[in-house]
């Protein structure tokens, strides 16, 4: 009995001791929309779960905060040579891994090790760990790694030789995005020893600035400061408060129940801007929301016909009505924050009359068609009803006659990447910072086939050769010619119609400093510090 | 009763069957799927979109993807997400405690207040605490989730600061572990001082909108009972013996008037268990309704079909328990008498 009350009294005063370290902790609280899928970024593609797992780990190279700019992180520097096929990295010395996390001790450093494991998970099928958690590897797929990369190898502990099987200029670009997250070999094979590796998804260890404590589904997932390569974070404690309602997060974050906050709703912009407790963060979002017009439907093939419906939609007040002025209006399919973006461009113009003529001169009359909204709101285009019922609006007057049609989002990519469509709305928000990232949503492939996210369905030969000689080359400044010729061609065909690139907001409230807006819309704490 | 029991649990089988192929060919019909679900802009090859089906068995014919998932039900498996790749039961058993926990409160909330308020309305039948009363469930019942929740938060919370917002636990002062799933268990076994009465808080709000609706189902319900069974002969018997309004209306008419009202209540937990969609979105409650709707966005088929068929499970179960207490309430329908 008195062993049993000794250990009563045992724990109640940890809990106590707990509680008390905890209130004297400082703590960042998030207001995130979602619970994630697992903590593996290499098999996610929501930015929901890749932020709740982005805290935990590192990569070879990291986009600095804010920017779209990848630096050095676990590799401390690269080389690139043998015309851009072969990129040596060499790791960072001494860097730790999280201890103490679901029972592992790491008994090593960071290693050419768990380079090769992470990039062998996704890219080889015999891989231990490959079918674990589902084994479904999008982006490593989608980014067309299984057919660039020829080998991954070490010269020794600290250097990693990855050989490509031709060059690629957006390479770098490409592993500083989360699927090329680095894992630890040893606690993949502690867990494989333990009979439990599906754990290596869901509880995560990594050499991130925090490490992982606790997710409970649809509430919370907490994590406490690691003081590891990069330094120790600011803050004690980074919790994200899983709030699946804009308005919620809103009434959070002015209560100060949370101090940063996702995806604030468009209604509540103003007052945020207004309210003094808030800093209300906004950038130019690397994003393009555009009008496809599907040249396998005639008369979509002939250009004046697409030239056409380039003059006869008046993108301004799109922009005032729909973006609610949020937005710039785009005249190429990259954002102007972009390297390469072409100055030069010149925009369509409004212009009906101009319209209907190019219609006369290639002999289209009573035209019908369809026109394709999304059944969401996308950071491109937060309301895509009101632009169609816009558009058409503006095509009946130049007599055209458009049928809005749209479908549940997933059927309505689905349909639209088959081609159904006439005309249909999407967009594109980058992933990486590098212009091939987008130009490749208009690309073909080697027989000269659309791909499937090419909505437009037209191939332009010139435009194909020019992307596939950029992603060969290496200078930045050889690139950035051929991407402005790219822009004109993509102009001069109408390969599609830009409509706009909207502004991203974020609210903190005013105690936080540090916090910057990511252009890929990821949220990261590492610099992130909050007054008390 | 033994006997009642079994016959019920009997007649639940063919409903299982029945709900389970409805549900599983219905899921099966909304348009997309999961691999479709997943991915965005990007788009998916038509040979990747197979071979991913392929992998999930999705390409499989309908009939045997039926025969291939009742096997699993039988033998207790109800499958894996094919989102987070965890088992569908544990899924659910992680969530329904908050869902169960918020249903409870939100009922107690409804019945403590709504039964009293119906019992007076009929005893003054025609009145104006009457008329003012029955207004009021009307607006109630009436009253938008959405908007009825927002408001309490923008008044209690954003302005009076009486009330959190959202969530179930101060999650900078407090840290617990889930233990039953149950906050107010679990905030005392903590032995955190302040973390029970910050669970209870939490609560609120929560319980009032939830509550709403059915306070007003319950009060209305309660009122028109009363006024029934207070015009039954044994009631005016009673009246004439001289026993006092309270007595009569309390013990005489109130016993008999409850059968409804009870069943009121037990239908009212069946659709509040699966039903809490709006409440659990506006408070940020971890229950079951906002995973099932997750679920559907998602196209994730195991999570999705094994949900309704846990939820459907309570609801049974809470209609059998509502069957049981009439016995307990009215000796006369006492089951296998």
């Amino acid at each position: 009995m008195k062993t049993r009350n000794l250990l009563r009294i045992a724990l109640l005063a940890s809990s106590m001791l707990a509680a008390t370290a905890a209130a004297n902790a400082k703590s960042l609280v998030y207001c995130s929309e979602g619970s994630p899928e697992n903590f593996s970024p290499s098999m996610n593609t929501t930015g929901t779960s890749l932020d709740a797992a982005r805290p935990v780990y590192n990569k070879l190279v990291q986009f600095a905060p804010g920017t779209t700019e990848p630096k050095p992180a676990l590799a401390e520097s690269y080389e690139i040579s043998d015309g851009g096929k072969t990129i040596t990295f060499k790791l960072r010395k001494g860097v730790k891994f999280h201890s103490g996390v679901n029972g592992f001790t790491p008994s090593r450093d960071f290693n050419a090790d768990d380079v090769i494991w992470s990039f062998d998970r996704m890219w080889k099928a015999d891989h231990p760990y490959a079918k674990v958690s589902g084994g479904s590897y999008d982006y490593f797929n989608d980014m067309g790694m299984p057919d660039l990369l020829d080998s991954i190898t070490k010269t020794d502990d600290l250097t990693v030789v990855m050989k490509l099987k031709e060059p690629n200029a957006p390479i770098i670009a490409n592993l500083a995005m989360d699927f090329a997250t680095i894992h630890s070999a040893e606690y993949a094979d502690f867990l494989m020893k333990k009979g439990t590796p599906e754990q290596f998804d869901q509880i995560p260890v990594g050499t991130g600035s925090f490490s992982f404590v606790d997710y409970q589904k649809d509430a919370v997932i907490r994590f406490k400061a690691f003081d590891g390569w990069a330094g120790k974070p600011k803050v004690d404690d980074l919790i994200f408060a899983i709030t699946p309602d804009p308005t919620a997060r809103y009434a959070k974050l002015k209560a100060n129940e949370c101090q940063v906050m996702i995806a604030p709703n468009p209604a509540d912009l103003e007052a945020m801007g207004k309210d003094a407790d808030i800093n209300l963060m906004s950038q130019a979002g690397l994003n393009i929301g555009y009008l496809s017009m599907n040249v396998q439907k005639p008369p979509f093939d002939k250009l004046e016909v697409r030239e056409a419906i380039a003059l006869a939609i008046d993108r301004d007040a799109i922009l005032k009505e729909v973006y609610q002025g949020a937005g710039q209006k785009a005249k190429n399919p990259i954002p102007p924050t972009m390297w390469s973006y072409d100055e030069a461009t010149v925009d369509w113009e409004y212009n009906p009359e101009k319209a209907k003529e190019l219609l006369k001169k290639a002999g289209v009359e009573n035209l019908q068609t369809d026109l394709w909204w999304m059944p969401v709101q996308r950071p491109y285009n937060p309301n895509a009803k009101r632009m169609a019922e816009m558009m058409q609006a503006d095509l009946a007057k130049v007599g055209i006659t458009a049928t809005l049609v749209s479908y549940e989002w997933g059927e309505y990519r689905k349909r639209l990447q088959a081609g159904e469509h006439q005309l249909g709305l999407l967009g594109w928000t980058g992933d990486n910072g590098d212009p091939d990232n987008f130009f490749f949503l208009a690309g073909c492939d080697k027989e000269g086939k659309p791909a499937a996210q090419n909505l437009s369905k037209l191939c332009v030969q010139e435009f194909n050769d020019n992307m596939m000689k950029a992603r060969s080359l290496t200078d930045t400044a050889e690139r950035t010619k051929i991407y402005q010729a790219m822009q004109k061609i993509h102009h001069d065909n109408v390969m599609w119609l830009n409509i706009a690139h909207s502004t991203v907001f974020e609210p903190t409230r005013k105690s936080v400093s540090g916090y910057k807006i990511s252009p890929f819309g990821a949220h990261e704490f590492q610099d992130v510090d909050v007054a008390e | 009763m033994i006997r009642f029991l079994l016959k019920r649990l009997a007649l639940t089988i063919p409903t299982f069957l029945a709900l389970m192929f409805i549900t599983f060919v219905m899921i099966r019909l909304v348009p997309g799927d999961p691999v479709e679900a997943r991915r965005g802009e990007r788009g998916i090859s038509p040979e990747r979109h197979a071979e991913l089906l392929h992998e999930m068995g999705l390409d499989q014919p309908i009939w045997k993807q039926f025969l291939d998932y009742a096997g699993g039900i039988l033998q207790g498996d109800f499958g894996t997400s094919i989102v987070s790749k965890t088992p569908v039961l544990h899924e659910f058993l992680t969530l329904f405690p908050a869902t169960l926990e918020l249903t409870l409160c939100a009922m107690l909330f409804a019945s403590l207040l709504g039964i009293p308020a119906g019992v007076l309305a009929a005893a003054r039948r025609g009145g104006i605490y009457d008329q003012t009363l029955m207004g009021v469930a009307l607006t109630g019942y009436s009253m938008p989730i959405f908007w009825w929740g927002l408001i309490l938060i923008l008044v209690m919370s954003n302005t009076l600061g009486l009330t959190p917002v959202s969530g179930r636990v101060d999650l900078i002062k407090y840290y617990y572990q889930p233990v039953t799933g149950f906050a107010l268990i679990d905030s005392l076994l903590s032995g955190q001082k302040g973390a029970f009465g910050d669970a209870l808080h939490h609560l609120i709000l929560p319980s009032i909108v939830l509550g709403t609706v059915p306070l007003a189902v319950i009060a209305r319900m309660t009122r028109s009972a009363m006024l029934e069974v207070l015009e039954e002969d044994y009631v005016r018997t009673a009246r004439a013996k001289g026993l006092s309004a309270r007595r009569v209306i309390g013990l005489h008419a109130l016993r008999n008037a409850l059968i409804p009202v009870i069943t009121s209540i037990g239908l009212q937990v069946g659709t509040l268990l699966a039903g809490a969609v709006l409440t659990e979105t506006i408070f940020s409650w971890p229950g079951v309704g906002k995973w099932l709707i997750e679920s559907i966005g998602r196209r994730d088929y195991p999570a999705l079909q094994g949900g309704i068929m846990l939820i459907a499970a309570c609801v049974i179960i809470v209609n059998l328990g509502v069957d049981l207490l009439y016995g307990l309430i009215n000796p006369r329908i006492r089951h296998g008498k």
